[in-house]
């Protein structure tokens, strides 16, 4: 790991080095070498001495991460209460602002963030939430909501991410989740001065943690605390009025039968939601999304099924499809039709529209009348 | 030149569809839900006579996942991998290449092209609903044999194994970043085709088993019915000229039946490696090179392995399923190797 981040840094170093140094003389001055060997040398002189501006950047970047959690400055500390809370802020009026993301990786900004770039779909909707979408300028190719959002100028994200896209779009700050880019691809945005914040929630807590995080980067403490309230009041709401609850069953469809049965598992947030909501996940004992058995279904008779399958228009709708598959016509949610179809990613990402989500699921179940 | 041992017995061939049967069966009572084999035979008893009184079908749970969902399925298995070896031995024999297979030469990677651009671009054929992703495979499997043998036959004249696994290789490469480029502009059927190149074999029903048959007992017969002519393309294809094979009436024909057994395979369950590779393979030590021995063998082989392998898939981590792909790759590449070792050290003596 050290190894691989002191090899990146060297490398950032010479690729510097070799544009600023063109002209440069090696000490001995006796043969001339190549601009990129004596970049190189350079480089690993730099590196000894630890002045050199490219590698000290870029190693100070790495031994920060290493030692994020012990090395916490006092301030941060203050914030974060409690040792290994992550997304904490600290915001002063027109003051440096510092942030822990949510892989304990500290971040301090001189101001509020001006351009944003994010990766991830639901840090997208979480910016427009907190009203801060004016300031993204790039977006990850995937992200969809609000409308507004596919204006914004897209960029690769996941596998794919393209550092010099980003980089072309000036940002002050991109956002982006633990899943896809590797540490070198972060070590090369930090050296370009681009702040690298990590949003990855897991739970709704999590999502909480995100928004605050965010709203910190952007100067709207005020209105993610606003956004976070009116998500845990809906919550306490639909929990209180769902109470013990029925006791009945959902199963959560993640892709139709003919691509193979994938449903939503536990530590998810469909799963979360239908214990707030007093359902039982059918499929409690499997972790996160995974293909499961169409004999298992049939099995678990579930109550209600949830599928977040979209729908282009042509053939047949989920729920019909739902309806006609051949041996499903015991299961007690294909005999009362109880089939919900959410199409816009309402239940499966970390955003402020769980809310939204929970709010739909529940007039489905219990009814919206009451 | 036809000796005793030039075809199977009847006898032969009732054991290896007792053999087949019984995995048959065997598929069909074991599953991630545990059926009583008492319910099991009631089921499958009353659905028979059902079919043949026209009465109604039986209901209820066990009825249901065993009609409904084991037997479709478990059908379709058998038949995707009878198709698959016996295209595996086909094109083995045909292009004297013992590594031949629908997922070495690049031909399955093209048959996922045609269907994910069938998907993203809602190619349908009239009339057939489901047929537009089917009909797109077989002519994406045809067409990427065509391009695939035709550049080997460019190169170097002749099919020899390097080259020819080497294009596939840079073929299949090339298909799948063709597939990145259309997931691109079809970014709001992602979801679809995602999940489609993963492949799966659940959720299949009779349709499905109808047409994979269908398929087999056409392409099938085309392949069986040359088995003379693969047997002189084995030796050699200068071997099958000069004994007066219309070589290449013959190979387009036997590449045709190919790319539809490998199109439907793929339009049903997704790439399944190491089926078409492998069996052929193992059933040579048992039936010998011949061609009319060779390829039932095969048929057989193809259905057992892969009903075998789809159990695996099936119960090893109940109630979440593996990808057969992963399965029979696992399984597959130990068995060749074992196979391999041990042919090569009776060889050395």
């Amino acid at each position: 790991m050290k190894r691989t981040r002191r090899l990146a840094a060297i490398l950032i170093a010479a690729l510097l080095a070799a544009l600023t140094a063109c002209g440069t003389q090696n000490g001995s001055g006796t043969a001339p070498e190549t601009a990129s060997q004596a970049a190189v040398s350079e480089a690993a002189q730099a590196e000894e001495n630890g002045s050199a501006d490219g590698s000290a950047q870029a190693e100070e970047n790495g031994s920060a991460e290493g030692s994020a959690q012990a090395a916490k400055t006092e301030s941060a500390q203050e914030e974060a209460g409690q040792a290994g809370e992550a997304g904490s802020a600290q915001t002063a009026e027109n003051g440096p602002i510092t942030v822990m993301d949510m892989t304990g990786r500290e971040i301090t900004l001189e101001e509020p963030a001006e351009k944003v770039v994010a990766l991830t779909a639901s840090d997208c909707e979480i910016l427009y939430a907190i009203g801060a979408g004016d300031a993204l300028v790039g977006r990850g190719e995937y992200c969809n909501y609000p409308a507004k959002v596919l204006e914004v100028p897209s960029v690769q994200s996941g596998a794919d991410t393209n550092i010099e896209q980003i980089l072309s779009l000036e940002p002050q700050v991109l956002l982006m989740s633990t899943m896809a880019q590797t540490e070198e691809q972060v070590a090369q945005l930090e050296a370009a001065g681009v702040h690298v914040v990590v949003s990855d929630a897991q739970d709704i807590a999590g999502v909480y943690t995100a928004i605050e995080l965010i709203g910190a980067l952007m100067g709207k403490d005020a209105e993610a605390a606003e956004v976070i309230d009116g998500m845990k009041s809906t919550f306490a709401d639909l929990q209180e009025k769902a109470g013990e609850g029925s006791g009945k069953t959902i199963y959560f469809e993640v892709s139709p039968l003919q691509w193979g049965l994938w449903a939503a598992g536990s530590h998810t947030f469909m799963d979360e939601i239908a214990g707030m909501l007093g359902l039982t996940n059918c499929f409690a004992d499997v972790e996160g999304w995974a293909e499961v058995s169409e004999e298992q279904v049939l099995e678990r008779d579930p109550d209600y099924i949830l599928t977040i399958t979209q729908y282009y228009g042509e053939g047949p709708t989920p729920e019909e499809e739902i309806l006609g598959r051949s041996g499903w016509e015991n299961i007690t949610a294909v005999q009362n039709k109880a089939i919900l179809n959410l199409q816009n990613d309402e239940l499966s990402r970390p955003a402020p529209r769980l809310a939204e989500g929970a709010q739909m699921l529940y007039d489905f179940v219990y009814g919206s009348g009451d | 030149m036809r000796t005793r041992s030039d075809r199977f017995s009847l006898w032969e061939y009732a054991l290896f569809a007792g053999i087949t049967l019984a995995v048959l069966c065997l598929c069909v009572c074991v599953g991630s839900v545990n059926v009583p084999l008492r319910e099991t035979l009631t089921a499958v008893a009353e659905a028979l006579r059902a079919l043949v009184l026209h009465r109604e079908r039986p209901s209820g749970l066990g009825a249901a996942i065993i009609l409904s969902v084991r037997i479709p399925r478990v059908l379709c298995v058998a038949l995707v991998g009878a198709s698959l070896a016996l295209a595996g031995a086909a094109m083995q024999g045909l292009l004297k290449n013992a590594l031949a297979d629908g997922s070495t030469l690049g031909v399955s990677s093209g048959a996922s092209l045609g269907a994910v651009i069938a998907i993203a671009f809602g190619v349908r054929v009239p009339f057939l609903p489901f047929a537009g992703t089917t009909a797109m495979a077989i002519l994406f499997a045809f067409f990427s044999l065509l391009i695939i043998l035709g550049l080997a036959y460019r190169m170097d004249c002749s099919f020899s194994t390097n080259t020819i696994i080497l294009i596939g290789v840079v073929f299949s490469m090339f298909v799948s970043s063709l597939m990145s480029v259309i997931i691109t502009f079809a970014a709001d059927r992602i979801q679809h085709i995602t999940f489609w190149t993963m492949g799966s074999l659940q959720g299949k029903n009779y349709t499905d088993v109808l047409l994979t048959g269908a398929a087999l007992l056409v392409c099938g017969s085309v392949i069986f019915s040359r088995w003379r002519e693969l047997n002189a393309f084995a030796v050699g294809e200068d071997n099958a000229r000069h004994i007066g094979v219309n070589v290449r009436r013959v190979r387009l024909l036997i590449l045709l039946a190919v790319s539809g057994l490998i199109g439907v395979c793929v339009s049903v369950g997704g790439t399944i490696g190491f089926v078409g590779l492998v069996t052929p393979h193992a059933v040579r030590l048992l039936a010998g090179p011949n061609h009319r021995r060779l390829l039932p063998a095969s048929l057989f082989g193809g259905a057992v392995f892969l009903m075998l392998a789809d159990l695996t898939a099936r119960i090893l981590l109940n109630p979440v399923e593996l990808p057969i792909g992963v399965v029979t790759s696992l399984v597959g590449a130990v068995v060749f190797v074992i196979i391999f070792y041990r042919s090569r050290k009776r060889v050395k003596g």
